[in-house]
């Protein structure tokens, strides 16, 4: 049985492992995790996510800037990679899956990619489709998969407005499916205008909502263990 | 503060050429420097010499390491930009390395210039070195610059290039975007040389580089044409 002090110096070398942006002392630190039986999901929030909120924080800060923030990213990968597998599905009472993409004739993804990533860590399964997507190409990779949820994410305005003509046609189709947008040129009033249910503004501010979100996400499955417990 | 600036300049100095670097050079790469990779205005640019043995990528990730940890230690921040052949992996930061080249590194520290072939030449070892390059906050002593070219009268890689890509035209820091190599013909012949011989690469004006070759002589120039011709046919 792992100890609860040892617990903790393995989650803190997790979080510090983030925060350095060194991806080997990450991986060392997942493996080691399961070696001595700490929970895969409790590494993950309360050891690698954690390292990406403090991240976040000094990001809004300008302590870190995107290059830190990218290589964090890294990190946080290398140590779920190893984690992911171990850990049990979550029981939210959403299916949580998401069809992400950034819109045709547009190639600027590294936004995108930072919101995929917390997606991946909350346990969704997510299906990238990458950048320079066809419109249409949303529209049938929702139907194909049911995801309840579809993020968009274009850079520039002449690429922004397709993000509309996918709306449009996901509502058309499946009026229950929730859309996210998300890229520079949008704000919240697009967003509202044009039908989407959330809006993130850029990579820190997607990255904020990312994160408030998994953490909200940790609360309900504190909450529920909480529950069981009783 | 400046004694201690060239503590840790000389220190990771020679760390890094007793591990198998062939050349070294810090510098100031301020002016070459956009938008998000602005704050890391240090570069440590590293050479190995291909020639050493097959494994030069290995050498030079190792050594980069090296750097990654003395920096960790010293508390400064750092990003990588790994060796150009070397670039595959699909991870978030590698969205960033074309922000930089490595030759801009290697010019601003030193290790030598950009050669009529537009390749990195040093007077020591010629085209013939790896590059890789470590960004950095660390105030680290710069080297001197090298504003020259320094291939003077030589022509050699224009005359034997076998698509008659080179223009002969010559690098100058005040000048660094002056047309080199005419990228079309080069390209085109080394498709047209992948297809029918199976070679990935050309590297005719690599060979041909008198600086950093060993023992060479104008006969060798012969041997190099006669090989050149036969590859054109």
């Amino acid at each position: 049985m792992v100890t609860e002090e040892k617990k903790e110096e393995i989650l803190e070398r997790l979080k510090q492992a983030v925060i350095n942006y060194d991806e080997d002392s990450a991986k060392e630190a997942a493996k080691e995790a399961l070696e001595i039986g700490v929970d895969a999901a409790d590494a993950i929030f309360n050891g690698l996510v954690k390292g990406m909120e403090e991240v976040g924080r000094l990001f809004e800060a300008q302590e870190y800037f995107v290059p830190e923030l990218l290589m964090c990213a890294d990190a946080l990968y290398a140590g779920l990679d190893i984690l992911k597998p171990h850990m049990k599905k979550l029981d939210l009472g959403v299916k949580g899956s998401v069809v992400i993409g950034t819109v045709e004739g547009d190639v600027h993804d590294i936004g995108k990619n930072i919101v995929k990533m917390m997606f991946d860590v909350a346990g969704f399964t997510v299906y990238d489709l990458g950048r320079d997507v066809p419109l249409d190409k949303f529209v049938e990779e929702q139907l194909r998969t049911d995801s309840d949820l579809v993020c968009l994410s274009a850079m520039m305005t002449t690429t922004m407005v397709g993000m509309k003509t996918v709306i449009d046609k996901l509502k058309a189709k499946n009026p229950n499916v929730r859309i996210m947008i998300g890229g520079a040129p949008v704000s919240q009033d697009i967003a509202e205008k044009w039908g989407a249910d959330g809006y993130a503004k850029d990579a820190s501010n997607a990255l904020k909502d990312a994160i408030n979100m998994i953490s909200s996400l940790r609360k309900m499955r504190d909450e529920a263990e909480a529950k069981r417990a009783q | 503060m400046r004694q201690r600036q060239r503590g840790l300049s000389e220190s990771l100095r020679e760390e890094l050429l007793r591990n198998g670097a062939s050349v070294v050079g810090f510098a100031d790469v301020t002016d070459a420097l956009k938008g998000d990779i602005a704050h890391l205005r240090m570069a440590v640019s590293i050479g190995v010499n291909r020639n050493l043995n097959g494994e030069t990528i290995t050498v030079l990730s190792n050594l980069q390491k090296r750097v990654i940890r003395c920096l960790r230690s010293w508390g400064y921040r750092y990003l990588c930009i790994p060796p150009d052949s070397d670039r595959q992996n699909g991870s978030f930061i590698s969205r960033l390395y074309p922000l930089f080249t490595h030759k801009i590194a290697a010019t601003s520290s030193g290790i030598g210039w950009i050669g009529k072939n537009g390749l990195l030449i040093s007077f020591e070892y010629g085209p013939r070195l790896s590059l890789a390059t470590v960004l950095t906050d660390a105030p680290l002593v710069p080297d001197r610059p090298i504003e020259f070219s320094q291939c003077g009268s030589c022509s050699l890689c224009r005359d034997y290039c076998p698509s008659k890509a080179i223009t002969g035209n010559e690098w100058s820091r005040n000048n660094p975007y002056i047309e080199l190599v005419r990228k079309t013909p080069c390209n085109m012949y080394k498709k047209r040389i992948r297809a029918t011989k199976g070679k990935p690469n050309c590297g005719l004006c690599i060979n041909i580089c008198p600086y950093g070759r060993k023992n060479f002589s104008g006969q060798q120039c012969g041997e190099i044409n006669l090989q050149a011709d036969g590859l054109a046919g």
